[in-house]
């Protein structure tokens, strides 16, 4: 790593902005502005400074509508709205997928879009902490806010999370090193635990690491659980881990003050899935028994969390919840996006700051060059290659304000700290747009002359 | 006695709602019923005879008087029998997703494999499954603690992940090999399974009955072992053979019965005595 000086040609500083990189949404950041550019970011890790002052690179500015040659060509909001309009209004089956990096408000006219024209509304969740979300619908949510980490966790335990990587600040700010009111000392009066398959670089700066197999999550959970419960661990060793280091690591957590259990995709996305989670969560019931225990899932695209708890509220559903016949449905299986995909279902899909070019499965991927896509983003992207309309958005907490969720469900105002580009919009204008003119289309008669309004039972009952 | 014929005329990659084609709605309709009659696809809804040919033969006074016969590949055909309670489905082909959810009497016949979700929170009545089926067979509904509640399942195939996932009661019975979980959360109800278990059955048990035949590719710390059982009874069953008999969950002080094959799973054991005894002509006839 190379020594870069710091930045002293700015115009201006925009203080207390907020990071949209990951889920920690860490707002002390300053931005340092130059001819309407961010060109220095303080206090923020690598990852999120790089996300903010490389905003311009490979930046969509214009809309464009894929024309009969199958080459994206740019024209006016208008075309280009009219033609995303009449997708969705003349789909049966249509899917609107992403809404983790923008903001709750775009969200708001995504569900009544959603609703009126009967879509599956999924976000990043079905490809990350989708398990997650299942698992607490069943076994309940033990949380706590980062604040009270700060300030009262003497224990903190990441289980299939490599946070040095992945939330770079989420140990300096919340977790491991910042002296908090009861934790006067910072990292000395914390011990750090990272339960993890891997020797990951988490757990180079933890206290102690538990390195069991890959794949045996659920066997070692149920090990420490019944350890708890004061039974006799019958094997030598369970999941790799000796017996003898459960019953050390089992007392090691009784023993807390106020601990906290950090999981990520380790955890969530082995063998078990959501039920790796659901007797985790059953563990830190377990361990409220004689101490203080709470779980957070380490979530990852910024306003992820945002849509979960947005969705959770205005239909009970975290994710994932199907429109089709006029009301919130949800089956893991029958309504995730992928699963959608892969049975060849959908005839439309909108994709609002998200890119499952790149991480969807390829049979996913094959079904979306079949359908007409619809893209909203800032950034040209492989979702890009498979777009048919392009709507460029603009960047939440930088260009535009936004409400969004931190992982542990704090809500977060990001503010605004530079102009978009002119050619560019709000999500939340591009989506209000849509949702008025696919009202318009579907009004007219002869738009979709295959649509038929749901009736639900009243068929039967006119019978 | 009234049968209704579904001959297939064409698919749908947009999966086909039958959860209002159900015994119990349409035992009075006839022909001309049908054919006004549109069936939820996606968020719309579209003549059933675009889909499908309907033939009616024979007068219902009721639901229990019906046979509803679906001929083709109905892998995009959801909520097949779904609520029902009397009377006969016979799927000839491949069925999707929620066949035989919360039906609470009649029988539901499918000759091929069947999607996820199979006999979901069933509560009577008999789901009967020729082929394989995907995961949580006889499950709950996501957020719900009690799956099967009554009722028999037979799965002539395999059955995927967290089959009997939160039963409460009824049977489930997988002739093929089963995969992880079978029997978490179960609190009530037997399920018994002929071919191997990938890992961890009945995890987080608290009660009820779990019967392997096969061999099990690993088992949970909160399974105690009681020793070996001859000729075990369960529910008023016998199983003849000899079995490793386990009790758990003990993680949150379940009491559940697991027992497996002892003879398949020998390196369980810390000593095996061999025995020339009646039981080799039961495991040949069962290796048949």
């Amino acid at each position: 790593m190379t020594y870069e000086p710091p930045v002293t040609d700015y115009d201006h500083i925009v203080e207390n902005c907020t990071c949209a990189f990951c889920g920690c949404n860490c707002d002390d950041l300053d931005f340092l502005v130059k001819d309407g550019h961010v060109v220095a970011v303080r206090h923020a890790c690598r990852l999120g400074a790089s996300k903010v002052m490389e905003d311009m690179d490979q930046r969509l500015l214009v809309p464009m509508v894929r024309n009969e040659e199958g080459v994206l060509e740019e024209v006016d909001w208008d075309t280009a709205l009219d033609t995303a309009a009449k997708y969705i209004a003349e789909s049966v089956r249509p899917v609107f997928y992403g809404w983790s990096e923008t903001s709750t408000e775009c969200m708001k006219e995504g569900v009544e879009l959603g609703e009126y024209i009967g879509a599956v509304l999924d976000n990043q969740a079905t490809i990350c902490h989708g398990p997650s979300l299942q698992a607490m619908q069943n076994a309940g949510y033990p949380i706590q806010t980062l604040g009270e980490v700060k300030n009262r966790a003497d224990v903190i335990a990441y289980s299939g999370s490599n946070a040095m990587n992945s939330h770079p600040r989420h140990l300096a700010r919340y977790a491991a090193f910042p002296r908090g009111y009861f934790r006067q000392r910072g990292r000395f009066d914390r011990t750090v635990i990272t339960m993890d398959p891997k020797f990951s670089d988490t757990a180079k700066m933890s206290d102690k690491w538990i390195g069991f197999e890959q794949n045996g999550d659920y066997g070692f959970y149920n090990a420490l659980r019944a350890v708890l419960k004061g039974k006799k661990l019958q094997s030598e060793s369970v999941s790799g881990i000796p017996a003898e280091d459960i019953y050390e690591l089992a007392a090691e957590m009784e023993a807390a003050e106020f601990g906290v259990l950090f999981f990520g995709l380790g955890l969530t996305h082995t063998l078990g899935k959501q039920r790796n989670i659901d007797i985790a969560i059953k563990l830190v019931q377990d361990l409220n028994t004689n101490s203080k225990w709470g779980l957070t899932p380490m979530r990852g695209h910024f306003n992820v969390n945002g849509f979960n708890i947005f969705m959770a509220y205005e239909t009970g559903w975290a994710f994932g919840v199907d429109f089709c016949r006029g009301y919130g449905r949800y089956m893991m299986g029958e309504t995730n996006t992928i699963d959608l995909l892969v049975r060849k279902e959908p005839d439309c899909f909108m994709v609002i700051a998200a890119d499952p070019g790149a991480h969807f499965p390829n049979g996913a991927n094959q079904h979306l060059a079949n359908i007409p896509v619809i893209q909203i983003d800032i950034h040209w992207g492989p979702s890009t290659e498979l777009a048919d309309v392009v709507l460029p958005g603009s960047f939440i907490s930088v260009e535009c304000g936004g409400t969004s969720y931190r992982m542990d469900g704090v809500p977060i105002w990001m503010k605004k700290a530079i102009d978009k580009p002119e050619t560019c919009r709000d999500d939340e204008w591009i989506v209000r747009e849509l949702k008025e003119r696919v009202m318009k289309l579907r009004e007219e008669p002869n738009v979709a002359d295959e649509y038929v309004p749901n009736e639900g039972l009243a068929c039967l009952l006119d019978k | 006695m009234k049968t209704i014929t579904f001959d297939q005329k064409k698919t749908s990659s947009i999966a086909l709602e039958f959860d209002e084609l159900i015994t119990d709605n349409i035992y009075s309709w006839t022909e001309e019923d049908f054919a006004a009659y549109k069936v939820p696809v996606g968020n719309s809804r579209f003549p059933i005879t675009d889909y499908f040919d309907i033939t009616v033969e024979g007068e219902a006074e009721s639901p229990a008087e019906v046979k509803m016969i679906l001929n083709g590949d109905c892998n995009r055909v959801k909520y097949i029998g779904c609520k029902m309670s009397a009377g006969e489905v016979v799927v000839n082909g491949d069925a999707d997703l929620h066949v035989g959810a919360e039906m609470s009497g009649g029988v539901v016949t499918v000759f091929g494999n069947v999607a996820a979700h199979a006999g979901r929170e069933m509560k009577g009545g008999k789901l009967e499954i020729m082929g394989n089926t995907k995961e949580f067979c006889g499950a709950s509904y996501i957020g719900e603690w009690r799956g099967m509640s009554g009722g028999e399942i037979i799965i002539h195939g395999n059955a995927g992940k967290q089959c009997g996932e939160c039963l409460v009661g009824g049977k489930i019975h997988v002739l093929g090999d089963c995969d992880i979980l079978a029997g978490i959360h179960m609190t009530k109800g037997t399920i018994e399974i002929d071919g191997n278990v990938n890992r961890w059955p009945g995890g987080q048990m608290k009660n009820g009955n779990i019967v392997i035949h096969g061999k099990v590719g690993r088992l949970l710390e909160g399974f105690v072992e009681q020793g070996i059982v001859t000729d075990p009874e369960l529910d008023g069953i016998v199983y003849p053979g000899r079995y490793i008999e386990y009790k758990g969950d003990i993680a949150l002080n379940g009491k559940g019965t697991l027992i497996i094959d002892a003879e398949k799973n020998r390196d369980r054991l810390s000593t095996w005595i061999e025995e020339d005894d009646e039981y080799n002509a039961i495991r040949e006839y069962r290796a048949q």
